[in-house]
C-alpha cells in the first residue's frame, strides 16, 4: 500500500527538502509499529509474571530445557572464554609494559573479565545460540499449528513453552558466565605463560587480592537479567511471529538483534545502577 | 433455496427436540477490512456428519477455529451442548472444550516428542494424577483404533502423511471427544490415503457416535463421509444439502465441485 503511495506526485515538505507524502508514509507506521511492539512486550512480560506463579509448574520441561540450554552451550561459551582470556592478555601485555607495569596483568585482566567482558560476551552468545534457537522454534510451532493444537487441547501452551524456556535462560546464563569466566582466566593464564614464566598459584592468587565483593557481587546480578532478558526476546519474537516459513527466519533474527540491544541496555543501566552505590 | 430454508427449518425443529450438538447463529468474522464470515447459521446433529466445501480462502478454517476458541468471531452466538460458549466463564469454556476434537491440516504433532509422548501431553494435563499404567493402555488402544501401534516410539519426522494424520486422530480421540472437528484431513495426500482417512473418520463416528464437521475441497472425502454438505463461498454459507442434492444442484458454481 505505502509503495503505491510513493508512486503518486509527491509534494516536498519545506524543511527537510523529503517528499510529504514519503517522510508520512515512513514515519507514521514505522513510529506506530514501534510503540505497539513496546505495548505487545510488556503484556507478554506481565503475562510471564503471572503464568509463572500459577500452578501446575512445568517441572519436567523446565529441567529438560535447562539441560538443552545449558550444557549445550557449554563448548560454545567454553572454547568462546579461553579465547578471549587468552587474547585479552597478549593485547594488554604491550601496553602494560610499557609502563611496567606488566605485574599488574593478571588483576587487570580478572577484573575485565569478570565485572564486564565475562558477563557481556557470553550473554551476546547465549543470545546468538539460544535467543535465535528458541525464537525459531517457537516460530516453527507457530507456522505447523502446534501451539494451536496445545490450546485446543486444553494444555497451556505459554505456561509450557514460554515459561519454561524464560525460566531455564535466566537460571542457566549466570551458571555460564561463571564458566566463561573461569576458562577466560585459565586463557589468560596461558596468555601470561606465552611470553614469560608465572606460575598458577601467583598468578591466581593475584587475581583473587585483586577481586572485590563489588566486581563480583553485580556482575552475577546482572547475568540474571541478561538471562531473563534473552529467553523473553526469543519465545515473544517465536510465539508471535507470522505464519508462514518466511515468519520463522525473521523470528530468530529479530530475537537476536534486539536480545543483544537488550544485554547493552541492561549492562548500561546496572553499570550506573552499580556505580551509584559504589561512590 | 427452498431447500435450504426447509433444510434450515427441520434443523431447527431437531433443535428444539434437543438433537442438536452446535448451532451457529449469525457469525460474522473480519480481518481488517476483509470479512471472511457472513452471517453464518449452521446446525450439527448428534451422530452426523456434516462437511463443508469451498474454495480455499471462503473461511472454512476460520469457521471451525471459531468454534474452538482460537480466533474469537466479531458478533453472533455459538451455542454447543445446549450453553453460549461465548457468555462462558473461563473454567466452564475449558469443560466445553475438552469435549471438542481438532484435527488440524498439517497433523500439527510435536516434533520434540516421540508418538507416545504427544499422546501422553494432552492426557497429562487433562486428568491429574492419572496413572501411568492407565497412559500406557489408553495410548495403545488410541493408537490402535487408527491402525498404527507399532509407531508408538517413533518420531514424528519419521512418519509418512497419512500416518501424522492417524497419530493426530489418535491424539484427538484419547480424550474421547463427542464433536470431532476435521481441518481438511485429506489434503496433501494420495488418492488411496485419502481413502483410508476418509473410511476412518466414517469409523470413528460409529465407534464413538461423534458429531462432526470436515472441512475439506475433496470431493471423493465428502461423497464417503458426508451425512449433510454446506458450500461455502466468499464467507456466505450458499447451499446445503445430501451429495445427491448437491450433485444435481442447478447452481453452476455448486455443481462444479462435482464435476
Amino acid at each position: 500500500m505505502e509503495k503505491i503511495i510513493l508512486q503518486q506526485p509527491q509534494n516536498e515538505t519545506p524543511e527537510t527538502g523529503v517528499p510529504q507524502i514519503f517522510s508520512e508514509a515512513v514515519t507514521q507506521p514505522a513510529f506506530k509499529k514501534f510503540f505497539l511492539e513496546i505495548y505487545s512486550i510488556t503484556i507478554f512480560t506481565l503475562r510471564f509474571l503471572k503464568e509463572v506463579l500459577k500452578p501446575p509448574f512445568e517441572i519436567n520441561e523446565l529441567a529438560k530445557q535447562s539441560f538443552l540450554i545449558g550444557y549445550g552451550s557449554l563448548p560454545l561459551i567454553g572454547i568462546t572464554g579461553f579465547i578471549i582470556g587468552l587474547v585479552l592478555t597478549i593485547q594488554s601485555r604491550p601496553t602494560l609494559a610499557k609502563f611496567g607495569a606488566e605485574s599488574w596483568l593478571p588483576a587487570m585482566v580478572a577484573v575485565s573479565i569478570i565485572r564486564e567482558i565475562g558477563p557481556v560476551i557470553t550473554a551476546l552468545i547465549f543470545a546468538g545460540k539460544v535467543g535465535s534457537g528458541i525464537g525459531a522454534e517457537l516460530a516453527s510451532m507457530n507456522v505447523t499449528e502446534q501451539i494451536d493444537a496445545m490450546q485446543v487441547s486444553n494444555s497451556n501452551p505459554f505456561k509450557y513453552l514460554v515459561v519454561t524456556r524464560v525460566l531455564s535462560a535466566t537460571l542457566m546464563l549466570p551458571i555460564l558466565v561463571v564458566f566463561a569466566d573461569a576458562i577466560a582466566l585459565s586463557g589468560s593464564f596461558a596468555g601470561v605463560n606465552l611470553k614469560g614464566h608465572i606460575s598458577g598459584y601467583l598468578f591466581f592468587s593475584q587475581i583473587f587480592q585483586s577481586l572485590e565483593f563489588k566486581d563480583l557481587f553485580p556482575a552475577f546480578i546482572k547475568t540474571f537479567l541478561f538471562g531473563f532478558a534473552i529467553g523473553l526476546v526469543g519465545s515473544y519474537k517465536g510465539y508471535n511471529s507470522n505464519k508462514g516459513t518466511e515468519g520463522v527466519g525473521k523470528a530468530a533474527n529479530s530475537a537476536v538483534v534486539f536480545a543483544s540491544l537488550m544485554v547493552f541496555i541492561i549492562d548500561m543501566i546496572a553499570v550506573q545502577i552499580t556505580s551509584l552505590f559504589q561512590n | 433455496m427452498t431447500s435450504n430454508l426447509t433444510s434450515i427449518k427441520t434443523k431447527l425443529e431437531e433443535t428444539q427436540n434437543g438433537h442438536f450438538v452446535l448451532r451457529m447463529e449469525h457469525i460474522n468474522k473480519s480481518f481488517g477490512n476483509n470479512t471472511v464470515l457472513r452471517d453464518i447459521n449452521l446446525i450439527i446433529n448428534k451422530g452426523e456428519n456434516l462437511v463443508i466445501l469451498g474454495k480455499s480462502g471462503t473461511g472454512k478454517s476460520v469457521l471451525i477455529k471459531c468454534i474452538v476458541g482460537l480466533i474469537e468471531p466479531d458478533d453472533g452466538k455459538l451455542i454447543i451442548f445446549g450453553r453460549n460458549i461465548f457468555e462462558l466463564r473461563e473454567k466452564d469454556l475449558i469443560e466445553v472444550r475438552k469435549k471438542i476434537g481438532f484435527l488440524f491440516q498439517s497433523s500439527a504433532l510435536y516434533d520434540s516428542m516421540t508418538v507416545r509422548e504427544n499422546l501422553e501431553f494432552p492426557l497429562k494435563r487433562q486428568f491429574d494424577k492419572i496413572p501411568k499404567e492407565n497412559i500406557n493402555m489408553l495410548v495403545k488402544e488410541a493408537l490402535q483404533n487408527v491402525g498404527l501401534a507399532e509407531a508408538i516410539d517413533i518420531m514424528p519426522s519419521e512418519l509418512s502423511g497419512g500416518m501424522r494424520k492417524r497419530v493426530g486422530l489418535a491424539r484427538t480421540l484419547i480424550l474421547k471427544p463427542e464433536i470431532m472437528l476435521y481441518d481438511e484431513p485429506t489434503t496433501g495426500l494420495d488418492p488411496i490415503t485419502s481413502k483410508e482417512i476418509s473410511n476412518l473418520i466414517l469409523e470413528v463416528q460409529k465407534k464413538f457416535n461423534t458429531s462432526s464437521i470436515i472441512i475439506t475441497h475433496d470431493i471423493e472425502c465428502a461423497r464417503l463421509t458426508a451425512n449433510r454438505i454446506i458450500v461455502m463461498k466468499d464467507g456466505v454459507c450458499c447451499a446445503e444439502g445430501t451429495y445427491t442434492d448437491l450433485e444435481n444442484s442447478p447452481d453452476v458454481f455448486v455443481r462444479a465441485f462435482f464435476e
